[in-house]
């Protein structure tokens, strides 16, 4: 054939073929031989803690505990063994698993070992399948400080690096000490921002990063944690479900209708996840961007750098709009696709007040002169005021209730994107953080002159989409925003958030002032220092 | 025309090989029409019923030999400065714009028919899974340009996430 084949490698670009580093997973032959990552760099490997195969060991022993159970549990039930024997058995087999485990968890610590670098963090781990993580630290996406109810209880906490590979492309350090996981997350967080330090003779351990100073600024009371539980959608229906239930029971004297019983345990399970993960939510601010911390016996402290918010989403179920209660939500490339719901909120309920003081923390300016009335309008209003752009009249046929609250309002910064009559949703996304965009119609959208409009971001719970522009309208904004997302990205902050700072200490004071940015914050908390 | 509002001003739009209606073509021929013929059978020797589904099966047959062609005359891409403009459909009509900073990896494609016929496919990643960008049915020599043209783009453009 004597066309160019496509397949064989051009003469130029091969090395962007390549996948990325920003994948998560380097290929396993890139940066040479364990121990010698860098060419002139030299690495200093530590181990994770001692007491890693204990904490690990008990899930072996619950997985055999549980396999035993389901295959031989009938059995035992009926083997004609006194009471006590059983119990031994039973004793013997967590026993065994746990020995398992220990003994494999004990190989596989011995074998794990990490460093940090000055441009990546190494993870070195595999029993039989060995295994090299280098994550690139200006590609990391968060940092996650994990303590597990176990651990918890013993001092002990596992670090988690997310990068933006989809789910899995995280580098997990488990476990470590609660100071030795503080230490190492503020060592990675300071290389990660940029943050140089000088004169240090090599050879020499370097001293520990200090930890970038922190701004309490929300903290969710336990109230209205369940008062939102109560009032959100599926517990209403769980309610109404229960009640059904206990009627027919009642009703028929018979137990009949026990079936329903799992999905009721389910909905309570789910009831329980949301409260014990987003028990005592606190949201505050550091040099190293937004600290979430949360949970009530799995505790977790999130760090999220600036810039790596992709798009955020206030929602509000029917029942919360007397409160005036938003749900925030974030996409954020490591997160995506990890498919646990607290992962991806930024604060679980937040009054209006508390919104407008959200949103600057990943959105220091809202672009517009009204950010306040703007915020308001795109929150709760409808029709054309604050310069939204609504679906035109002839939309009606598709939206007849919505077709003046669906509307886009584009400032200098961001697009926000308001959905939803009874089940409220505003979605923003910074111009800079657009991956592509796209215009569609369909047939019928064809025949009333209308078209949508797509805004891709990372995978999340976050989705930008305009729905039933007038065709014209939505072309326009189609080709305007692609102009806007370029302009943006140029004067996008660096990746190493830090870095445009000249040495020495990040300057707290500023980006407080940054931060503090166009909307006003609540007054009662500006008195912090 | 109608598709006038999928038009952008000033961009000449180029298409996809014709070659690709054979392709297509082929496909629907094969996965529509040998159990259209299969059903025949039955058919004819149970009679009168069971003449629906063979009957089915020939009139989506004739619907795509008639879709096909306009669905692939639609599909048109454009290298701007920064972007990369795809647009494609008939009944559902979309119109994407890529930066090149944006994009992640390209993929390079074909299948058994396509590489009979000479052809590729050529798809963007961004980081995002909803970015649909792929263009189906380039020559060989156009493919392996695009592509290597895509990755100079996008390293000259190189943005973050």
């Amino acid at each position: 054939m004597s066309t160019p084949n496509p397949w064989a490698p051009p003469p130029s670009a091969t090395a962007a073929e390549q996948p990325r580093p920003d994948a998560g997973d380097p290929p396993p032959d890139a940066p040479a031989a364990p121990g010698e990552p860098g060419a002139d760099e030299r690495i200093e490997w530590r181990r994770l803690h001692k007491v890693t195969p204990l904490l690990n060991a008990w899930k072996a022993a619950a997985v055999i505990l549980g396999l035993a159970v389901w295959n031989y549990g009938e059995d035992l039930a009926q083997l004609d063994l006194a009471w006590a024997m059983k119990i031994l058995l039973v004793v013997g087999a967590i026993v065994l698993g746990a020995i398992i485990g220990l003994v494999y968890g004990a190989i596989a610590w011995r074998r794990t070992r990490y460093g940090i670098g000055e441009e990546s963090v190494f993870l070195h781990s595999g029993v039989l399948w060995r295994q090299q993580r280098h994550v690139r630290l200006d590609r990391l996406q968060a940092v996650d400080v994990t303590q597990p109810l176990l651990a918890r209880l013993f001092g002990f906490s596992s670090l988690k690096i997310e990068s933006a590979g989809g789910a899995g492309s995280n580098l997990t350090l488990s476990y470590l000490t609660d100071t030795e996981a503080q230490r190492v997350r503020n060592e990675i967080l300071a290389r990660a921002a940029g943050v140089r330090r000088t004169g240090q003779a090599p050879g020499v351990a370097p001293a520990p990063a200090q930890e970038a100073p922190e701004r309490p600024l929300l903290e969710l009371g336990a109230g209205r944690l369940v008062g939102s539980l109560v009032r959100s959608g599926f517990m209403i229906v769980t309610i109404l479900l229960v009640a059904g239930l206990v009627l027919a029971i009642a009703l028929t004297r018979t137990f009949q209708l026990a079936g329903a019983l799992p999905g009721v345990l389910a909905a309570v399970g789910y009831a329980w996840s949301r409260f014990a993960g987003e028990f005592s939510f606190r949201l505050g601010l550091s040099a190293d961007g937004i600290r979430l911390r949360h949970g009530l016996l799995e505790a977790k402290a999130r760090t999220v750098p600036p810039g790596r918010v992709q798009a955020l989403s206030f929602s509000q179920p029917p029942l919360w709009r007397r409160k005036g209660w938003w749900r925030v939500r974030m996409n954020v490339a490591g997160y995506g696709g990890e498919g646990e719901e607290t992962t991806t909120v930024l604060y679980p309920v937040a009054t209006t007040e508390e919104v407008a003081l959200i949103l600057p923390l990943v959105l220091p300016d809202l672009g517009t002169d009204r950010p306040l009335e703007v915020l308001q309008a795109a929150l709760t209003g409808t029709g054309t005021d604050e310069g939204f752009i609504i679906s035109p009249r002839r939309a009606r046929v598709f939206d007849p209730l919505t077709w003046r609250r669906n509307g886009v309002r584009i400032t200098d910064t961001a697009v926000l994107i308001r959905t939803g009559l009874w089940w409220r949703t505003l979605a923003v996304v910074p111009h800079e953080r657009t991956q592509s965009l796209a215009m569609t119609q369909g047939p019928l959208e064809r025949r009333r002159g209308l078209a949508g409009v797509d805004l891709h971001s990372t995978s999340g719970p976050v989705t930008a989409t305009i729905v039933h522009l007038d065709v014209e309208t939505a072309r326009t904004l189609l080709l305007e925003q692609a102009e806007r997302a370029r302009r943006a990205r140029r004067h996008a902050g660096p990746e190493r958030w830090m870095s445009r700072r000249e040495g020495g200490e990040p300057d707290a004071a500023a980006l407080r002032a940054g931060y503090a940015g166009v909307l006003p914050a609540v007054p009662a908390r500006e008195e912090m220092p | 025309m109608e598709s006038a509002a999928f038009d952008v001003p000033g961009v000449t739009w180029n298409r996809v090989s014709d070659r690709l209606i054979g392709v297509r073509r082929l496909t629907v021929a094969v996965f529509l029409g040998i159990p259209a013929l299969a059903t025949v059978l039955p058919a004819v020797i149970v009679g009168s019923a069971m003449w629906l589904l063979p009957a089915v099966l020939v009139l989506l047959v004739a619907w795509a030999w008639w879709l096909i062609p306009r669905q692939v005359r639609a599909i048109g891409y454009a290298e701007l400065e920064d972007d990369l403009l795809i647009r494609k459909g008939v009944l559902f009509r979309s119109l994407t714009v890529v930066p090149y900073g944006r994009m992640q990896y390209v993929d390079v494609q074909a299948g058994p028919l396509m590489r009979r016929a000479g052809m590729a496919q050529v798809q963007l990643h961004t980081a995002s899974a909803s970015t649909d960008a792929s263009i189906p049915g380039l020559l060989e020599a156009e493919a392996s340009r695009l592509r290597d043209r895509l990755t100079e783009a996008g390293e000259a453009r190189l943005a973050g996430l």
